[in-house]
């Protein structure tokens, strides 16, 4: 059995454990209630988006740009959002193990430390890997689209999607596959978003629309990148909004745990120093008897 | 009939409420709408927002961006709005002389052509901003 001392040792070494997980929990915390606000603003600007390019899309008969039509698919371009630490749970294991189960011809675009080394681990084969800073802006988001198109542009990948943990509500976060380009089948995806995100104030159905569309070529090429960037940038958001509910909910369940074990072993350390002092008194009582 | 008018930025709405007349800049010129405007879709250039309400007329500031005129719904999607009479104008002025000189800097030392435009984008917006205010007046 353990001396009394080497418990005491063991219950100050779990103590600071126990503080220095608890403090990451209130740091998570704080991260976590900013991240879903910001997460949440995002939401209308991509529905308006989404809105207009679909009743854009509508007007046109045939649209010849690249952008929306699907070609043969030769190599899926996925981009993996990842975290940039850890500690956050089984959110990166459960991201990776959805990226296992597809095939070998797709490449892969980074974002995030444990996604690049998960990838390269595994020898997918990387294009490029890119890191974010904690509150990431709309223009942090532009050298990885920029990326993106200009790949897309240039034949190298058929595909754009992305694969993300999607922030369901704070105790719950899934991985999530979405593609982005193609844009060819947008009725689809605008209600998908919709139903992700609620509608808009004052929304109006959109029914038997006739709508007059000034500079269409100019429009519709830039929308589309707008489109892919706004997109990316908001399920970035929401990638972060996961990692720091699932980094808070892993140091609440480490700072729970620590606090178990010290109770386990303050009950330990009493038996200890109480069994001392019974054994004590024991032999002073049997030596005088013995006189 | 009021119309709605929302302007709606990547980290929020900023702007919704039920007008009575709205002027909004386009690339290719101004245009105004009134209530019955038939639907159009347009390119939004950064400029001023002329906002008539109750008989009150108010002007925001936008970037570039689109605008949907749709069935008395006037939405403009756009990367930076502001309300300009909360903001004052040497302030403004301010912003116009910091955008500058970071794109002259940006220019002399060949920053990559995304941050150029970034910041030009930026340039143009001081100056809606500045165009805004001296019409609040």
């Amino acid at each position: 059995m353990a001396s009394s001392k080497d418990i005491r040792n063991r219950i100050k070494g779990v103590k600071s454990t126990r503080q220095i997980t608890r403090a990451m929990q209130m740091v998570a915390t704080s991260k976590m209630k900013k991240a879903q606000d910001s997460a949440k603003s995002g939401r209308p600007y991509a529905l308006l988006l989404s809105d207009i390019i679909v009743s854009i899309a509508d007007e046109f008969e045939e649209i010849t740009s690249s952008h929306y039509i699907q070609k043969p698919i030769k190599h899926r371009g996925i981009l993996v959002i990842g975290t940039d630490k850890g500690l956050c749970g089984a959110l990166n294991g459960n991201l990776f193990r959805k990226l296992s189960d597809i095939e070998s011809s797709a490449k892969f675009v980074a974002v995030g430390k444990r996604a690049t080394q998960y990838l390269s681990r595994t020898r997918k084969d990387l294009l490029a890997d890119f890191t974010l800073p904690d509150k990431p802006t709309f223009n942090d988001v532009r050298k990885i689209v920029d990326f993106l198109l200009r790949s897309y542009d240039e034949g190298r990948i058929d595909t754009i999607e992305v694969l993300f943990t999607s922030f369901i509500n704070t105790l719950q976060q899934e991985p999530e596959l979405v593609r982005l380009f193609p844009l060819n089948s947008l009725d689809e995806m605008n209600e998908k978003l919709h139903q992700r995100f609620g509608s808009l104030e004052h929304e109006v159905p959109k029914d038997n629309r006739e709508i007059l569309i000034e500079d269409r070529d100019k429009i519709l090429s830039e929308i589309s990148s707008l489109y892919l960037k706004q997109e990316i940038f908001q399920l970035i958001l929401e990638a972060q909004a996961s990692e720091h509910s699932a980094r808070m909910v892993a140091m609440k369940t480490a700072t729970d745990n620590a606090g178990n074990l010290i109770d386990d072993l303050t009950l330990q350390y009493n038996r200890a120093r109480q069994a001392a002092i019974t054994q004590e008194i024991l032999e002073i009582s049997a030596a005088a008897f013995s006189d | 009939m009021p119309i709605s008018l929302e302007i709606v930025t990547p980290s929020e709405v900023i702007y919704s409420e039920q007008v009575d007349h709205v002027v909004i800049p386009t690339s290719r010129g101004k245009i105004d709408v009134l209530p019955h405007h038939v639907p159009i879709i347009d390119t939004l250039a950064a400029g001023d927002i002329k906002v008539e309400k109750d008989g009150l007329t108010n002007y925001l500031a936008v970037g570039s961006g689109f605008v949907e005129v749709y069935a008395e719904k006037v939405s403009l999607l756009t990367d930076q709005a502001i309300d300009v009479k909360n903001s004052d104008e040497s302030e403004i002025e301010e912003a116009i002389n910091r955008a500058e000189i970071a794109l002259k800097k940006a220019k002399n030392d060949n920053f990559d052509q995304a941050k150029i435009d970034r910041l030009e984008a930026a340039s143009r917006f001081a100056f809606a901003q500045k165009i805004a205010k001296s019409k609040t007046r």
